[in-house]
């Protein structure tokens, strides 16, 4: 098909350029929505399913481009339309050509190296960032066409030239496949991995500041709050609901809530009748339960006493445990009527609803860098969802699938988000690590 | 002297069984048939339908095409107020299919409140009527409670409701029916509620 765009059939070289040009763009936006679309595709599906999926074509994939095996690959093994040049304006069939073999669906395939990039596509599950991969093959497309053109008169020289190189290069391709099988077999475990910690198997509660991560381990009478510090061994604190920031740790002491240095134990404040702590030193949010099955949401600021009542809710409702990040306090309110996550700004003392309904349980709202998080529960099933505030996109990172399967407290940094993943017929819970 | 209250449940057994028995799918005594019936006495009522099995089509009593309103689980089964109920044995639920006990709060099958990982009880979670609230949220549209019709299914009376709004389109994503909608409204999907009484 190549040798169709020469000067003899465009008319002119001029004219030759124009159709190579209209043959590239044409190539590269068609590979580049196909991109889209299965990135969109693998966003809807969401899960770690579409990776052990790719995984596995891309180890099948191998295994053939190697000789292992041998299976015929869906793939269409027509040319494209010669008439088309011969009764269609030259804009129109070379885009046409262009579109056709930059989709890659509807042109014969050497290699099934095609197949991987789709089905890697679907597990990357992010349309813009497929597309601009796909994108590339498009330009790889334009490039067979152009390329050669320019260095010499005669391209189907160049494709032979090309054609003789093949076993050489079957091969690496096999190599690189299964290089790429291994790196998303091992993808989910690296990304979403539930984190190694104890010394119970309920370990919940996650907060994570500056590198150093610590969790309740336990429950009730038995909870420990767990400072682990990277490259030393983890301290121990009798509690539970922890609040990192930098060197302090506040944490529920019975009915109270204590701020304390975490490295030498020291207590700095205590916080009597208060629960669910947040701590953003100086100020502390915290939960306070009065009378009558009222639930209060406070902000301190423990060096200047300055106090303010941020929410309130009835005995019919839950207040959950805030999160304070960059002067925001976020915190879930949830009923019988619904739930919802709600934003606060410090300084303009503004309340913003980020997600509500009425039918779901959106609860355990957490703050790091720009985003927020919150979990989502249904009959079916959890969901983690992100925001970057501000914004409109809410980006789903993680899910379960049954509904004794709930994701509970959670935590964000810079790049990481930590959910808690209580397993309810078992009485255990771990914290799942995921990168966002 | 026969006390006040036979005397009324006799009346109001005779009104109902000729309202059930003059019964059309467009009737407007029929709609409010369905209201009195509920007032005046079951046994009227049992009197009236004839204890036939009722064809099914995804659930008993339901011989239309119109798919089942979102709930916490497959079947439809709402209490009178149009709330959730676990459909096997009627047992209150909340969104999240959890049972809840009569404050709200999730319960196991046992009757003891629910206990999250940390060992406190759960709090009550969201539950919100299946067509007034389940569908405008999910769908986008404005929905309420209207038509009904009664079958008899497992030896009980079941009343199948109609969860009508002005959409066009069903749940099943083709056009909509008017069945038992009035003032304009189409079914935009079914539920059931399971009266109890014999038949």
């Amino acid at each position: 098909m190549i040798e169709t765009i020469t000067p003899a059939v465009c008319g002119s070289r001029r004219r030759r350029r124009i159709a190579l040009i209209i043959f590239a763009l044409a190539a590269v936006a068609s590979a580049a929505l196909v991109g889209v679309a299965l990135g969109t595709l693998g966003l809807l599906l969401g899960g770690t399913a579409a990776i052990a999926a790719a995984a596995v074509i891309a180890g099948l994939a191998a295994l053939r481009e190697l000789g292992v095996v041998r299976f015929p690959l869906p793939q269409s093994r027509r040319q494209v339309p010669q008439w088309w040049h011969a009764r269609l304006p030259l804009p129109v069939w070379s885009a046409g050509y262009g579109a056709g073999l930059g989709a890659g669906f509807f042109t014969f395939q050497p290699v099934a190296t095609f197949w991987v990039a789709c089905a890697a596509a679907v597990a990357l599950g992010r349309p813009l960032a497929a597309g601009a991969c796909f994108a590339l093959y498009g330009v790889g497309r334009a490039a067979m066409v152009v390329a050669p053109a320019r260095r010499e008169p005669e391209v189907t020289a160049a494709v032979e030239r090309l054609a003789r190189l093949r076993p050489a290069l079957v091969r690496a391709n096999g190599l690189v496949l299964a290089a790429c099988a291994v790196t998303l077999a091992v993808a989910p475990a690296a990304g979403a991995g539930g984190m190694k910690l104890g010394p119970t198997g309920l370990n919940l509660d996650p907060t994570a500041s500056k590198k150093v991560f610590a969790h309740t381990s336990g429950a009730k009478a038995d909870a420990q709050v767990i400072v682990r510090p990277p490259g030393a061994p983890p301290i121990p604190f009798a509690g539970s609901s922890p609040s990192l920031h930098g060197a302090l740790l506040a944490y529920e002491e019975g009915p109270d809530v204590r701020i304390v240095r975490w490295a030498t134990g020291e207590e700095v404040a205590r916080m009597p009748d208060a629960s669910k702590p947040q701590l953003r030193w100086p100020w502390l949010a915290f939960r306070r339960d009065m009378d009558g099955g009222r639930k209060y949401l406070r902000l301190k600021n423990m060096k200047t006493g300055q106090a303010r009542l941020v929410a309130r809710v009835g005995p019919n409702a839950d207040l959950g445990r805030p999160a304070l990040h960059r002067g925001r306090l976020a915190w879930h309110t949830a009923g019988p009527k619904g739930s919802r996550i709600v934003l606060y700004g410090l300084d303009s003392r503004r309340k913003r609803i980020v997600v509500q309904t009425k039918i779901a349980l959106l609860a355990n709202p957490a703050l790091g860098g720009p985003n927020i998080a919150w979990t989502e529960q249904r009959r079916t099933g959890s969901k983690l969802f992100v925001n970057r505030i501000g914004t409109k996109r809410i980006r789903q990172i993680a899910r379960t699938k049954q509904g004794n399967r709930v994701f509970w407290t959670t935590a964000l940094d810079n790049d990481f988000a930590y959910v808690t993943r209580w397993f309810v017929p078992e009485r255990t819970a771990r914290i799942n690590k995921i990168r966002i | 002297m026969r006390r006040p209250e036979a005397m009324l449940d006799e009346a109001g057994g005779a009104l109902a069984a000729s309202l059930a028995s003059g019964l059309t799918r467009r009737s407007f005594l029929g709609r409010v048939g369905g209201a009195l019936l509920g007032v005046v006495g079951g046994s009227a009522v049992a009197a009236a339908v004839r204890p036939d099995e009722a064809e099914a089509f995804h659930f008993c009593g339901h011989i239309w095409t119109t798919g089942s309103c979102p709930t916490p689980y497959t079947l439809p089964r709402i209490d009178r107020r149009g709330y959730p109920i676990r459909p096997k044995d009627a047992r209150p639920i909340d969104n999240l299919g959890r049972l809840v006990d009569a404050n709200g709060f999730p319960i196991t099958e046992g009757g003891q409140r629910m206990t999250g990982p940390d060992g406190n009880p759960l709090p009550r979670g969201p539950r919100t009527r299946v067509c007034e609230d389940w569908v405008p949220e999910r769908f986008g549209i404005d929905a309420v409670t209207q038509g009904s019709w009664y079958r008899c299914c497992g030896g009980q009376i079941r009343k199948l409701v109609d969860c009508c709004s002005r959409s066009r389109r069903r749940i099943n994503g083709d056009a909509s029916l008017v069945g038992y909608c009035y003032t304009g409204r189409r079914v935009f999907c079914v539920m059931y509620y399971d009266t109890g009484l014999p038949c």
